[in-house]
């Protein structure tokens, strides 16, 4: 018998004790760690509690930002929020807008412009003494090679460009510091310029990117991680998954940018954000969820800065389906939603309710907002269109949140009228790929704007003959289309800006969508981040306009 | 059977394994109901650039015809195109991996040097204190999930005291070194760049010690396990008999023996380490493997996830292999 043979008949009485005390331990270590995230983190101090920015780091500034989406910096090709984040930091544009105005086209690298009176020939003046971060000179020659490269390569976010000017000979130079520009139709200037402020739009140094092209490619590919421009920063490195890092381009035409340096850290888990916005590793925050904000408010030290970002959330109610050919139906479903819940309690304050189809922001927006929870008015309207005891239909939703959520909310708010919604979840593409193809009955979706214009939502949501939004929910509405067409092609701005509203409406009405709300973008910075404007789309911020400075 | 022929036929059927993944993972991607193209160029894209796009892919001809021509390619080293990244997967995986490797790397590293003394320790106080200490770190170990360790070591080491870096491969200021392996603590060392070698090293810590916690753990477990058969074994009963001192008994006699089943652990650990990465990177920011084929799985890019699927599946029947080579070294009787 060996040794240690009694300690086997205590066996069970002790794996009892042990398995109590390992019960205990475990507790103890849960409340203890439970307990220190409760402990709030004292106040009142954030630049003492943590590293105090070096005098070094007042001219660095971090960012904490998911770009995973980024796949190429090359303007020609960039179509991702990171991406053209960063390529407008890196180019000039002829036109651009200045933050919070998305509404007037302001000259940048064109000093000044002519359009025909038919709105369709454009003669840009090149501003002199321009040069590019290689000291070579932006003139005529360089602003046709970019716009005509655009076209040649076509790549995702070409049609940008080409939806106007298909053929490269259609960009001209006419002498130095003069490019005119035919389209193959006339478009309200506004319109055409306002897609010229897109990244498509930039200007790309020909002697550089020329020398990096192999097998006719002009340089794209050495492009995706390499700058050749005239703004305000140069692209030092681009370390996939990483960081992106700008430094600033000593030779900027409108004076060397107060921080010499940005990077770009690469943090895909928005909980690792929060703790390096509160512990002041990094300057900015980019991608905090609504609770994460909800938390942070009142912390000293940190700022929010909100703006209305230009995407709305709908539903899409495909006419092609009965009973949601009849316009009263879907007005009842419109009458039976309650917008301020959802947005105060599912969204907790990251959007603003918003019932028209051009964000606000942007020309022509309404802010009209006449729908709102009213069952008696949802049962009347459903009792004059011949459906008093309500309807059964599904409702397509992607299964992530807050779209589960909203979902959900609606199946309660419409059962409420009668009407009997089954949820039906597909992965994003998917659902996509059938709503594509008119195969959906309601679907809850989103719009983000491509370029600050309203013509980019009124075609999607009015004009069926594009085969965006209104096609895919078999609402073939002549007047609205013709409207858009025509509200495309207006020259006047406060004429375009009331066909839009007139639009707006009619699809209010009539439409077959339930806007629900337009979407909120939180931006987290500590408060030695000056100068910082919210972006709503995510690509025309400056960063050369930002500095750093501790105290007030 | 010789060494030689066992080895051919290793080979032999480690292919056989490799072409039944590609024909696997290829008949999946094809079949489920997701657009790569619509995953790519977002909902809003027009019709027309849909349908462009899908025919310069070729995913508009027949599932056959374009196996034959993904195989073809593999059989040349050409893995095809990424749809998300736009570059060649090979490029893209030989740019992820070694993050990936360096991270696994470090955390079997962890996982073995905590995880056999944890499990020698435990048998040999069996059912005393240190014993049920070690059964509390290994139930830890095996039922917390790595994402919520993982949050909760960076919020109480990083954040609350300040003592471990924070989530990425670099401090923000450091500069990187070169690019030579793509392994940074090498690459720092190879370009003499002391600074970017102290930092690397400090940021993989805490990255590593949560990812090669499992292991340490299934390893602690299995060495125990195992070492308490062999101290059962009657040749152990002889060596204490010969009035042997239990060190020497135990070193020269017993743990040599019990490690066979932990080798085997080990070997199939390290696959799931490259696995398991996928958590990890995501929490600790590592631009690794597993962040590549997560986004690729989002995105619908085939392509890219049928070369990473292979890839892991490469180092999973590698990694075996080697086990069984090592069987030999640790037990003379195995012969092949």
């Amino acid at each position: 018998m060996l040794a240690n043979r009694p300690g086997e008949n205590m066996k069970k009485g002790v794996s009892k004790t042990v398995w109590t005390i390992a019960l205990i331990i475990v507790v103890v270590v849960i409340a203890a760690v439970a307990l220190m995230i409760q402990k709030p983190v004292k106040p009142a101090q954030p630049a003492q509690n943590v590293t105090a920015p070096s005098p070094t780091a007042l001219d660095t500034l971090i960012i904490a930002m998911d770009t995973s989406d980024a796949v190429s910096l090359d303007p020609a090709r960039a179509y991702e929020f990171a991406s053209c984040l960063v390529a407008n930091q890196l180019y000039d544009k002829l036109v651009d807008f200045e933050l919070p105005d998305l509404v007037h086209v302001k000259p940048e690298v064109a000093e000044s412009w002519e359009v025909s009176p038919d709105n369709r020939i454009y003669t840009f003046h090149i501003r002199k003494g321009i040069k590019f971060a290689s000291g070579n000179e932006l003139n005529a020659d360089a602003v046709v090679y970019s716009l005509q490269r655009v076209i040649k390569l076509k790549q995702t976010a070409a049609w940008v460009l080409t939806q106007f000017v298909s053929k490269p000979e259609q960009i001209e130079k006419v002498d130095n510091y003069t490019v005119r520009i035919t389209l193959d139709r006339p478009v309200a200037p506004s319109f055409f310029l306002a897609t010229l402020t897109f990244t498509t739009g930039a200007i790309v140094d020909p002697k550089v990117v020329e020398a990096h092209a192999k097998g006719g490619d002009m340089g794209s590919d050495w492009m995706t991680d390499h700058s050749a421009g005239s703004g305000p920063y140069i692209l030092e490195s681009w370390e996939r998954e990483s960081q992106i890092v700008l430094v600033a381009n000593p030779n900027y035409w409108k004076g060397a940018p107060p921080l010499k340096k940005i990077i770009i850290k690469h943090v895909p888990e928005p909980t690792d954000q929060l703790l390096l916005i509160k512990k002041g590793d990094v300057d900015i925050a980019w991608d905090l969820q609504a609770d994460q904000i909800a938390q942070l408010a009142g912390t000293s030290g940190i700022v929010i800065e909100k703006v209305e970002g230009l995407r709305l959330i709908y539903i899409g109610m495909n006419v092609a389906v009965k009973p949601l050919d009849n316009v009263k139906v879907r007005q009842a479903i419109r009458y039976s939603i309650d917008y301020d819940s959802i947005v105060s309690n599912i969204l907790k304050g990251m959007a603003i309710k918003w019932q028209t189809i051009i964000p606000k922001g942007l020309l022509g927006a309404d802010p009209n907002t006449p729908y709102y929870k009213n069952i008696t008015m949802a049962k009347k309207l459903l009792a004059e269109a011949g459906y008093p005891n309500g309807f059964e239909i599904e409702l397509t939703t992607p299964p992530t949140y807050p779209q589960i959520d909203i979902a959900t909310k609606i199946q309660s708010d419409l059962a409420e009228a009668g009407i009997k919604v089954k949820i039906v979840q597909m992965t994003q593409s998917e659902m996509y790929e059938k709503y594509r193809k008119q195969g959906l009955q309601l679907v809850l979706a989103g719009w983000g704007t491509d370029y600050p214009d309203p013509d980019d939502n009124a075609e999607a949501f009015g004009n069926y003959r594009v085969k965006q939004l209104a096609w895919r929910n078999s609402w073939y509405d002549d007047y609205a289309a013709n409207l858009t067409e025509k509200a495309a092609l207006e020259p006047d701005l406060n004429k375009r800006d009331a066909m839009y509203k007139n639009l707006s409406e009619y699809i209010l009405e009539n439409g077959p969508f339930v806007i629900l709300y337009q979407q909120v973008h939180p931006y987290v910075l500590r408060d030695w981040v000056k100068g910082f404007v919210p972006d709503p789309t995510f690509f025309y911020l400056d960063f050369s306009k930002i500095y750093k400075k501790v105290g007030s | 059977m010789n060494f030689w022929a066992y080895l051919a036929r290793r080979v032999a059927l480690m292919i056989f394994t490799l072409f039944g993944i590609v024909v696997i993972t290829f008949i999946i991607s094809h079949v489920i109901p997701a657009d790569p193209i619509g995953a790519i160029l977002g909902p809003q894209a027009p019709p027309e650039l849909v349908e462009k796009v899908r025919h310069e892919w070729g995913f508009d001809r027949p599932m056959w015809d374009q196996f034959v021509d993904y195989l073809w390619k593999l059989l040349h080293g050409d893995l095809g195109k990424s749809i998300r990244t736009n570059k060649p997967v090979m490029s893209d995986l030989l740019y992820y991996f070694p993050a990936t490797i360096e991270l696994a790397t470090a955390a079997l590293i962890v996982a073995i040097i905590t995880g056999i003394p944890l499990g020698i320790i435990s048998a040999v106080k069996k059912d005393k204190v240190p014993d049920h200490l070690s059964r509390i770190f290994v139930l830890i170990g095996v039922s917390m999930p790595v994402f919520w360790l993982g949050l909760i070591l960076l919020f109480v080491l990083y954040y609350q005291l300040g003592v471990m870096p924070g989530p990425g491969r670099l401090d923000p200021y450091i500069t990187p070194p070169p690019r030579i392996t793509g392994i940074l603590t090498i690459d720092s060392l190879i370009s003499g760049n002391f600074d970017a070698f102290k930092n690397a090293l400090w940021h993989l810590i805490l990255p590593s010690f949560v990812l090669g916690y499992y292991s340490s753990a299934s390893i602690a477990r299995i060495t125990r396990a195992s070492l308490l058969e062999v101290l059962r074994q009657d040749y152990i009963r002889t060596a204490r008999a010969k009035g042997l001192r239990e060190r020497i008994v135990l070193m020269r006699h017993a743990i040599r023996n019990s490690l066979i089943p932990t080798t085997t652990v080990i070997g199939v650990s390290y696959g799931s380490l490259l696995e398991g990465a996928v958590l990890t990177e995501t929490i600790f920011a590592w631009p690794g493997l597993g962040r590549y084929s997560t986004g690729a799985f989002l995105s619908v890019d085939f392509l890219a996830v049928m070369g990473s699927t292979l890839l892991i599946a490469l180092v999973y029947s590698f990694a075996n292999f080697i086990v069984d080579i090592i069987y030999a070294f640790l037990d003379p009787r195995i012969r092949y």
